[in-house]
């Protein structure tokens, strides 16, 4: 990727440099907290300014959920992507949070990503391919994890509902958004 | 009916003409003229003034002035014309026909565009007739599981109550088809079958939307039915008659409206609610329930619910005006009939007519109708325009209106009118 | 029935009171997606929405398409707001490739986004009319929308579906003699716009219906994440526009329209509010607008972006729009993600029509600014 970034900005971050060695001070303040808390457990992708991603495992994205709501004031989740990697048999699951609340966060997006083991047959509900539900900590996740679940077969326990949304009631084929998946005729 | 009109071609137009002329004359003569004569063989015709009538000499009656005219009298006021033409269906039809369109003309103009535009050369006037042209020739589809006799006898009933309701009304000084000594009385009790009707077609229908339909529309009917009366109580404490034609006769020197306006307004607004107008028009809320309880009529039985809707729309605003408005009271603008004609007879040149028997109408029949036509078409004027600007009532706000307000309302109307009696303002042996 | 059922078919037992109404697809009162009502009489027991009905499979279709082509396919799921779907995805492919855009056409870019407000508020200010039964306030804004529409295909061409941003800019540059029809046009829609003031939002029936139905609390429109017009007219002071400006947003003055009731009524009157506020912007950017310039970016064919995602926000019609966008190394975008605000906003129609009269339905259901083909993409 090219390495500037020239959009206008008036916060109090530093427009990112040519070689990249400074980070963005307000955002790396967050990440920094977030790692002083979790340590090992969260793996900062990236500090960017007005993004910052933060990887964590399956077991602990309740913890790291819960500590981003309460201490930094995140309140609610803008959407939840899937992304499937067929090269790495795992789907990553993306959460995007932001604040309304919190008048300096309202610029900032947190990308709060996960991982769960793919199978090459699925069988949705019932294989491997679980995540728990953040639908207790972000009440807004709830039609999201459901069209994620549909689209990916990714199981979220917990979850009060996993039901078919976007989807005919009677699709009997391949969770679509699967690389498997293809489109007839491309 | 499909096909766009060719243009016109003199030619053509000419040859259609004798082509109808000529086929006119073969039928009658091959066809008609015989089975005429093998007709009079066999009738036996009456004996008149020691004549016998022949239909020759009938012919001879009906177009010489000076038969003619009483016959046409004696038509004109026989039952069955009073029935049918005026002031009966006929009349009732052509203002209910007037009213449709003028609603999609002005409901149009409000909403800035045109309204029917292309049928008929003057600003789709023939809007209409093409309509009941497409309903008539669209299928009559009914429901598998629907109760078909019932389903098919509500809209006729539909139909038949709202012209009972139209025989009722005064037009004219003597022209009305029911001159009942409780008139009143048996208005409210043609209303009260309305809301009968309404569940009978919606229940027949078998299905989940009209059935909403009809309970709200049951709802609203039954419940501004009782603000209607009260409304109306006011007027006849003050003439002491239930008969509608001398109701009208008592407002000759004012207008019942000038001192019972909180009753106008209580009547004008149940009278929005029973007709379901805009903003009642719950029973057929389209966007809730499709179209309420007429969702399933289609073809001519939807043409015939909507005539019926449209006579009672007509009948209403007509009880308007004689209750409150002065029915055909007015000042006289009809000149009187020339005095020399009925004396000396029409006079052209050297020839002179007499005829016995005019003038056919009274000077006082044309003013009455003239002044109650305007009256009405005022009132529909004011029951259409709502329909411009308002948005739909919610059920439970509709039965507070008619079970709180109006029903107070109308009491106040009540007590207004008793101290006027009381007072010895009003009514008979009053000041005015 | 012991057969067993496919996955996805629920049987349900039919109860004696509750009754279940199908608000489907094929119904004048419900757009294009069903509602699973269940009435108790007249209140609503239970609300379950069911979208899907116009689902195509945007995100799919588009792993297979160049960051080009997928211009004209992305913008479908709201045909007549289509500048303003496509504008996150335009950013983040900026973003991606490292392009740079110029000042006019970031101007140009905020008009039509503008008027593209114009258009998606008009339609759906037109269909709450009629929800409620309000002709005439179906027929106004459907017939002002056309002023709007005009001078959308002056600019680009089409009436709907404009495909007008790409990455780097805009398709065109403004035709001859625009500013001029454009002000004209936008101060006559001003003063229309005003009138629905008398016949619409001073209407006491409407007064009587809409207001204190489906209340939204302030904590609640936080908690459920809702955006837009939604969030807004329940007290909380969020517009993306002012928040995170992007292109030239932090130049113009942007005022944010807050009510506070978050009732049906605050719902219907914030997207008008909006839209008179659309008109300033529009004037102001046709003042500072720079006269000349190139408004495209010349672009190498099959441009590829490197290991990277990026996610961009944009406030539609319909609230915050983002874009979320992974690509690897190839023509084609490895994942494209359209977070819309309808989607977002769907969770509150069985929140808040639980409880609710019948009657109710069509005012609070309307009121949420859902689009069903977007939210289905």
């Amino acid at each position: 990727m090219s390495d500037s970034d020239t959009s206008i900005q008036e916060t109090e971050t530093k427009p990112v440099v040519e070689n990249q060695q400074e980070l963005p001070k307000f955002e790396k303040d967050h990440s920094d907290k977030i790692t002083a808390k979790f340590g090992s457990k969260t793996e900062i992708a990236f500090v960017k300014p007005d993004r910052i991603r933060v990887n964590v495992k399956k077991e602990d994205i309740l913890d790291v959920a819960s500590f981003l709501r309460d201490e930094l004031n995140y309140d609610h989740a803008e959407s939840v992507t899937g992304v499937d990697f067929p090269a790495d048999k795992e789907i990553e699951v993306v959460y995007h949070l932001g604040s309304y609340t919190d008048p300096q966060l309202n610029r900032q997006v947190l990308s709060l990503a996960t991982r769960a083991p793919r199978e090459d047959d699925p069988k949705p509900g019932n294989d491997s391919t679980k995540l728990p539900s953040l639908r207790e900590i972000f009440y807004s996740v709830e039609f999201h994890e459901r069209e994620c679940f549909e689209m990916l077969g990714v199981f979220f326990e917990g979850h009060p509902d996993n039901r078919r949304l976007l989807l005919p009631e009677d699709w009997a084929d391949l969770p679509p958004l699967r690389k498997d998946f293809a489109i007839k005729g491309r | 009916m499909s096909v766009i009109a060719p243009k016109f071609r003199l030619g053509y137009f000419l040859k259609s003409l004798t082509d109808n002329i000529f086929w006119i004359i073969v039928l009658f003569t091959l066809v008609g003229m015989p089975a005429i004569m093998l007709i009079l063989f066999f009738i036996d015709l009456p004996v008149l003034d020691g004549t016998l009538l022949t239909p020759f000499l009938a012919f001879t009656m009906i177009f010489h002035p000076e038969t003619g005219v009483p016959l046409l009298k004696s038509l004109l006021y026989s039952d069955f014309f009073r029935i049918a033409a005026f002031p009966g269906f006929g009349f009732a039809a052509l203002l209910a026909a007037g009213t449709i369109f003028a609603e999609r003309k002005l409901l149009a103009k409000l909403q800035l565009r045109v309204g029917p535009f292309y049928c008929g050369k003057f600003e789709g006037i023939l809007q209409l007739m093409a309509d009941g042209l497409k309903l008539i020739s669209k299928e009559i589809i009914i429901p598998a599981k629907a109760d078909k006799p019932i389903f098919w006898a509500a809209p006729i009933l539909f139909v038949a109550t709202a012209a009972a309701f139209v025989s009722l009304i005064p037009v004219a000084p003597g022209w009305v088809v029911a001159d009942l000594d409780v008139g009143l009385l048996a208005v409210f009790a043609i209303i009260g079958f309305f809301p009968i009707i309404t569940i009978l077609s919606a229940w027949s229908a078998n299905s989940k939307f009209p059935f909403i339909g009809g309970i709200r529309a049951l709802h609203q009917m039954v419940s501004f039915e009782i603000p209607l009366i009260l409304s109306l109580l006011g007027v006849v404490i003050l003439t002491g008659t239930l008969n509608l034609s001398k109701i009208v006769e008592s407002q000759s020197n004012y207008w019942f409206i000038a001192f019972l306006p909180i009753g106008a307004i209580v009547f004008f607004i149940s009278m929005l609610a029973e007709l379901e107008r805009i903003p009642f028009d719950l029973p057929e809320a389209e966007s809730e329930i499709v179209a309420g309880w007429l969702t399933e009529f289609s073809g001519m039985i939807y043409g015939l619910v909507q005539l019926g809707s449209y006579l009672k729309l007509y009948a209403f605003a007509a009880l308007f005006v004689v209750l409150f408005l002065g029915g055909w009271q007015g000042p006289m603008v009809v000149p009187p009939f020339p005095a020399e004609i009925i004396t000396h007879g029409i006079v052209a040149g050297p020839i002179t007519i007499h005829v016995p028997g005019l003038p056919i109408t009274t000077q006082e029949m044309l003013n009455g109708t003239l002044w109650f036509t305007l009256k009405t078409v005022a009132v529909i004027f004011f029951i259409l325009i709502p329909r411009g600007v308002f948005p739909r009532i919610r059920i439970d706000m509709l039965l507070s209106i008619g079970w709180n307000k109006l029903i107070a309302l109308a009491f106040i109307n009540i007590f207004i009118a008793l101290g006027l009696l009381y007072a010895g303002v009003l009514g008979p042996g009053g000041l005015l | 029935m012991t057969a067993r059922l496919p996955p996805g078919l629920q049987l349900e037992k039919v109860d004696d009171r509750i009754m279940t109404l199908n608000v489907g697809p094929q119904h004048p009162g419900s757009g294009h997606m069903r509602l699973i009502i269940k009435v108790d009489g007249d209140y609503i027991v239970s609300c379950d929405p069911d979208p899907g009905y116009v689902h195509r499979g945007e995100e799919k279709m588009a792993e297979y398409r160049n960051y080009i082509t997928n211009i004209p396919h992305l913008e479908r799921p709201v045909i007549h707001d289509s500048c303003n779907i496509l504008y996150p995805y335009c950013l983040g492919v900026e973003e991606l490739l490292g392009l740079e855009v110029s000042e006019r056409a970031k101007y140009v870019r905020v008009i039509a986004s503008e008027l593209n407000r114009f258009t998606y508020t008009l339609y759906w200010l037109a269909i709450y009319g009629i929800f409620l039964g309000h002709s005439t306030m179906f027929m106004w804004p459907a017939g002002d929308r056309e002023l709007a529409i005009d001078l959308l295909e002056k600019l680009t061409g089409a009436r709907v579906t404009h495909s007008y941003f790409v990455p780097g800019g805009v398709r065109n540059d403004l035709p001859a003699n625009f500013e001029d029809v454009c002000l004209r046009q936008i101060n006559y829609l001003e003063k229309r716009l005003k009138a629905y003031a008398d016949i619409f939002y001073d209407n006491p029936i409407l007064i009587a219906r809409t207001e204190k139905t489906g209340v939204l609390s302030r904590e609640d429109a936080i908690r459920l994440g809702t955006t837009g017009t939604v969030l807004r007219a329940s007290g909380v002071d969020y517009d993306v526009r002012t928040k995170e400006p992007y292109d030239v947003y932090d130049e113009l003055d942007v005022h944010t329209n807050v009510l506070k009731n978050g009732d049906s009524y605050d719902r219907s009157k914030t997207p008008w509010l909006d839209m008179l506020e659309s008109c300033n912007i529009i004037r102001q950017a046709l003042e500072k607008m720079p006269k000349s310039g190139s408004v495209r970016v010349k672009l190498k064919p099959n441009p590829k972006g490197g290991n990277d995602e990026v996610y961009k926000r944009v406030e539609s019609g319909r609230g915050s729009l983002g874009a979320y966008i992974v690509s690897r190394s190839k023509p084609e975008p490895y994942r494209v993600k359209l977070s819309v605000g309808s989607f977002r906003n769907l969770i509150c129609m069985p929140y808040l029509l639980k409880g609710e009269k019948l009657g109710n339905m069509p005012a609070v259901y309307w009121s949420l600014n859902y689009w069903p083909v977007e939210a289905d993409r």
